[in-house]
């Protein structure tokens, strides 16, 4: 099994789960390596949305309020950046801000873009796990180093209390 | 609170906000209250229409929206003598608050699209300052919601100020000024990377 068919399992997996969404741009249409991933989930569980990705993930705050389970989808750790006020001031804090009234859970799926064959500037391969790791106390942040820790680590999301961030590696997608 | 009876719910108001700025003054507060004061009865008219299970998402100037929303007194005062006046929250009540200008706009822009989701016939109530309703999050929030149908209003309170800075004078005096855009379409013809034919590399 190559590191996307593990991909492909985990969100299969992930969308037998009534309460789960999946949002973010190229859930519904191709354009992103993540979206082969998601091609076999009924398209009622997937929202299209505009590029607005601090909106997208306060949206998916939003849903969270209300007992879904979203996972928001940012292609590329570079786009995710953009949403890095919600993330930080509100996923991470809610709990916190709120005296223990709100607790959302969020499943944040992105991906530090491959620079093979192709090298797609700066802008499009960029890896800041180290920098959301020393921002979070409240969110899991994981980088998936292997196949084999995907499915487990998306399982392991699903399950927790806490919301996570999980990071996947593009030049990994077709290896072992 | 009987908001039927507007002069008394008013009265109400006022008398609560007085008793926190007496605590405040007497040094029993230690953090920042944003007092509310002068806005009562386009709130207590607005909030007539708001049910117990609608959701209110407010900002941090909270105090008239939680009491409004039927969250007692008591507790309401216990969370600002505790520090949390800049973010009243209570699940019970389905009531939000955050202390980030804009932030809780696309937090309710989800949970109306849950509510719709679910075919449920309760309501979002989404509150703004007048700098947050010029803001680039509240021309995406309300743009989204219009064009998908969501059962959501957002209600802009304008004082004109953002902290101490004039909104409409940090913006630009020139209101009807307009920036130069130029907007054409085209067909596009490649892919959006890439020119459509496979490569081995």
């Amino acid at each position: 099994m190559t590191y996307k068919d593990e991909l492909t399992k985990a969100m299969n997996f992930l969308a037998e789960n009534d309460r789960v969404l999946f949002l973010g741009q190229t859930v519904n249409y191709s354009g992103s390596a993540i979206y082969g991933t998601l091609e076999k989930i009924a398209i009622s569980k997937k929202i299209e949305l505009p590029i607005m990705e601090d909106t997208q993930l306060g949206i998916s705050i939003g849903f969270s309020l209300k007992g879904y389970i979203p996972v928001s989808i940012y292609p590329r750790m570079d786009f995710l950046i953009c949403a890095t006020n919600q993330l930080v001031n509100h996923v991470d804090k809610i709990e916190e801000m709120s005296n223990n009234q709100f607790k959302p859970k969020v499943i944040i799926r992105t991906a530090i873009g491959s620079r093979n064959p192709l090298y797609p500037g700066v802008q499009h391969c960029s890896d800041y796990t180290d920098s959301f790791k020393s921002m979070l106390k409240n969110v899991d942040v994981i980088r998936l180093e292997n196949s084999n820790e995907i499915v487990p680590t998306y399982k392991k999301a699903l399950k927790s209390d806490r919301s996570t961030l999980i990071i996947e590696l593009s030049d990994m997608y077709n290896q072992e | 609170m009987n908001l039927e009876d507007i002069a008394e719910t008013k009265q109400e108001l006022i008398n609560f906000e007085e008793e926190i700025r007496e605590a405040y003054e007497s040094g029993k507060i230690r953090a920042p209250v944003h007092l509310c004061r002068g806005n009562e009865e386009p709130l207590i008219k607005i909030f007539k229409n708001i049910k117990k299970e609608d959701w209110v998402f407010s900002t941090h100037r909270s105090h008239y929206h939680a009491l409004l929303k039927g969250i007692p007194k008591e507790w309401v005062r216990d969370e600002i003598l505790n520090k949390r006046s800049i973010s009243l929250n209570n699940s019970d009540y389905n009531f939000f608050s955050s202390a980030i200008v804009g932030g809780s706009l696309p937090i309710a822009v989800g949970t109306a699209y849950a509510l719709k989701l679910e075919g449920s016939l309760n309501h979002v109530w989404a509150f703004v300052g007048d700098m947050g309703a010029e803001m680039g999050v509240f021309e995406e929030c309300t743009k989204y919601s219009g064009r998908n149908e969501l059962p959501i209003t957002f209600i802009v309170e304008d004082n004109g100020l953002s902290v101490n800075t004039p909104t409409q004078k940090a913006w630009g005096d020139c209101k009807n000024g307009k920036a130069n855009i130029i907007r054409y379409s085209y067909e596009r013809v490649y892919p959006h990377h890439g020119s459509g034919r496979f490569v081995q590399f």
